[in-house]
């Protein structure tokens, strides 16, 4: 079959699609986009050389490493769940079915994921060298070794484009990329507990960095090559995931709605696990029975959340109420975990109708899985902080335990909210026009961690007794039973009105 | 709610914008019997459906179920079972697993309640292990059938049950709602296949029929 151009039919595209805009509206966007990026620039630019450039090296040789194990490891996973090769919606319904190159229809989404992946990486190698390299050192090393990151997310690019492409060992790579995220994570941890020296003295010379960073740019140059000329080989139902992905991406950023994206990567996931029915368990209530094994069925998150346990370790430094607030969020997020039945019955109550149970009945079921998580996460958690002496010691286990109600409240309320409610008024402020609706959406959940303030206190003076753990206890119990009387009924099924 | 009939709709107005839908319909299912409402595409049979289920306040007119009110209460969805709205599934939740859940909620033993005799009755014994949603939509539809029939129930509103199946379900299909009937239960459906009515044991109505107008 010949094939037809596709720069006129891309040009054609683009001029039809200029004149419905208004004159310079593309160039009005690309002001506001750019005054935007230096406005918050402006203002964050503290916090951004703190990031980015400290005024002095803070972290150990471990802390640089595991740095480097997280940000590629997770660049590559985001690389990977986001395509890396996507069309718009469009042109994934239009073009792909089209008799053009499907290398010429690629190159453009290829050239794009690579000028990001490249300044992403070279983003990540300025943050570490930033962190653990002697000032003496800036020069040719630093800018050698930021050119040797931006190539590092090239390759990483090409890899998982390649992976896109390619058969199940794609799999096995990013399983090898998690490993890498989570061995990072660990070592940061490790390195926050270990009292090494701060800084890498022994860096490699310029001379000897240049024929490494000019080795690794061969092989990218050459690899890139491999890829460029197997891109219409990437089958085509990847390239419709990825723009299906994308195009969700952008409905999520320009409706503020994040459900799209966490509905999508759900019904993504399920669909490819295979499946063995199994019989619920009969001692149980039967939704605890039932979010016990959704819960079961994701291992792999299990695991994540039990290795988040050890991440208030790397907060033991900061004080003590942004150590208690990121215990409580990741209550929270414990909880969360389990929540994906309240969610669907919350979003349509059909399924709620055929097991003619009330509001009170259900949401009462739902509470449990998630308060579980969330105690013996935050017990896990406290008790890390405890025995690494960021916290003194004290029954922080209990204090945890006592938390699995606050976080089951927050958990289920969370998933309860639906969509974005975008008919709330706006308000007016001195810095322009503020949308009411998603920043109501994004404190229902956070907003009942409140009922975790004694816990809180605790660990901001870093002292505990057991008065507190009961006051903890009680609050959290009474609070949940509020929440559950005050926004559930014995007279209705739907969950929705939480 | 023996001593009621299981559906009485009296004077029923429902429209959409300046369209008028149903126009003064009135309907009487007498309880332990069936009626199938007929009529073309766009008539109002889901609307009416949709009404006497309580999904869907009319503009006028007054519905009774078991002789009170059709709504969101639990006892209402204890005895009714709809299929007007296509369900939403739990994740990572089989065929199976929807059919146990919604049994063992109704204080049904799996086993005795016959789940996977119901899934191969519905052609679904290949099927147990998949995620509904990687369905076919008539795979999907008998799914949903299956369920409403295992759980226990009073009154079954179904809508087009016989869509999206091939002959030999339809012919099964018709031959558990005549069961059904003969159990006790009652069955309001609206269908296109008048064959499918009539061997499910329902009598046959016409939407024109229950009407004071011509919409």
């Amino acid at each position: 079959m010949t094939a037809v151009p596709l720069a006129p039919v891309r040009r054609w595209i683009s001029r039809t699609q200029s004149s419905h805009r208004e004159r310079g509206a593309t160039l009005s966007s690309l002001y506001v986009g750019l005054l935007s990026v230096a406005i918050i620039g402006g203002i964050l630019h503290r916090q951004l050389a703190a990031v980015f450039w400290p005024s002095a090296p803070n972290a150990s040789a471990l802390a640089g490493a595991s740095l480097v194990a997280v940000c590629y490891g997770l660049l590559y996973l985001a690389l990977r769940r986001f395509g890396p090769l996507a069309l718009s919606r469009p042109a994934a319904s239009w073009l792909l079915p089209a008799p053009v190159s499907r290398r010429r229809l690629l190159l453009p989404s290829l050239r794009i994921a690579g000028f990001t992946a490249a300044l992403l990486g070279a983003l990540a190698a300025v943050a570490i060298v930033g962190h653990v390299a002697p000032r003496a050192r800036v020069g040719d090393e630093v800018a050698l070794l930021t050119v040797g990151g931006a190539l590092i997310g090239l390759a990483l690019l090409l890899v998982a484009a390649a992976a896109q492409a390619g058969g199940r060992w794609g799999d096995a790579v990013d399983t090898i990329a998690g490993l890498a995220f989570a061995a990072g994570l660990v070592g940061l941890v490790t390195a926050t507990t270990l009292d090494s020296p701060v800084g890498v003295t022994d860096w490699p010379p310029a001379g000897t960095l240049v024929p490494v960073v000019a080795g690794v740019f061969v092989v990218v140059v050459v690899v890139l090559a491999l890829v460029v000329r197997g891109l219409a080989r990437t089958p085509s139902d990847r390239i419709l995931d990825a723009s299906r992905t994308a195009g969700t991406l952008f409905d999520t950023a320009f409706g503020v709605e994040p459900s799209f994206l966490t509905d999508m990567i759900e019904r993504r996931y399920w669909a490819r696990r295979r499946l063995r029915s199994t019989r619920l368990s009969s001692r149980l209530p039967i939704l605890i029975a039932q979010d016990l094994l959704l819960a079961v069925r994701r291992r792999r998150r299990l695991l994540w959340l039990a290795l988040a346990t050890v991440l208030p370790v790397l907060l033991g430094s900061a004080p003590g109420w942004v150590l208690g607030a990121a215990v409580l969020l990741g209550c929270l997020f414990a909880g969360l975990t389990a929540t994906g039945n309240a969610r669907t019955d919350a979003g349509n109550p059909v399924m709620l109708r055929l097991l003619g149970m009330t509001s009170r009945e259900a949401v009462f079921q739902r509470l449990w899985v998630p308060g579980v998580l969330a105690g013996v996460w935050a017990a896990l958690a406290l008790t890390a902080l405890d025995l690494l002496g960021d916290l003194p010691s004290g029954p922080w286990w209990a204090l945890g335990l006592t938390l699995g109600p606050v976080g089951a409240a927050a958990a289920v309320h969370r998933a309860r909210v639906g969509f974005v409610r975008n008919e709330l008024l706006p308000l007016d402020t001195p810095m322009g026009t503020l949308s009411t609706g998603p920043l109501v959406n994004a404190v229902m959940g956070p907003d009942l961690l409140l009922l975790g303030v004694p816990a809180w206190i605790a660990i901001g003076q870093g002292s505990l007794s057991w008065t507190t753990v009961l006051l903890q206890g009680v609050i959290g119990v009474a609070g949940a039973r509020v929440y559950l009387a005050g926004t559930t009924s014995l007279e209705r099924t739907e969950l929705s009105a939480g | 709610m023996v001593d009621h009939p299981a559906v009485e709709v009296d004077d029923l107005h429902v429209g959409y914008g300046s369209t008028p839908v149903l126009v003064g319909v009135k309907l009487t299912v007498p309880a332990g019997e069936g009626v199938c409402v007929v009529g073309e595409n766009g008539i109002g049979k889901s609307t009416l459906l949709r009404c006497v289920s309580g999904l869907q306040q009319p503009d006028q007119g007054t519905i009774r179920v078991f002789g009170g009110d059709p709504g969101a209460t639990p006892e209402f969805w204890r005895a009714v079972v709809t299929t007007v709205e296509p369900p939403t599934w739990y994740p990572g939740l089989t065929a199976r697993e929807h059919a146990e859940l919604v049994c063992r909620a109704h204080g049904q033993d799996p086993e005795e309640a016959g789940i996977d005799e119901a899934l191969e009755r519905f052609g679904l014994a290949g099927h147990t292990d998949a995620i509904p949603p990687s369905l076919s939509s008539g795979q999907k539809q008998r799914l949903v059938l299956a369920i409403a029939l295992l759980r226990p129930s009073s009154l079954l509103i179904l809508d087009e049950p016989e869509q999206r199946l091939d002959r030999e379900g339809r012919a099964d299909v018709a031959s558990l709602l005549s069961d059904y009937l003969e159990g006790g239960g009652s069955l309001l459906i609206a269908s296109h296949d008048e064959t499918f009515a009539v061997a499910s044991g329902a009598a046959i109505t016409t939407m024109e029929s229950l009407s004071a107008g011509t919409p």
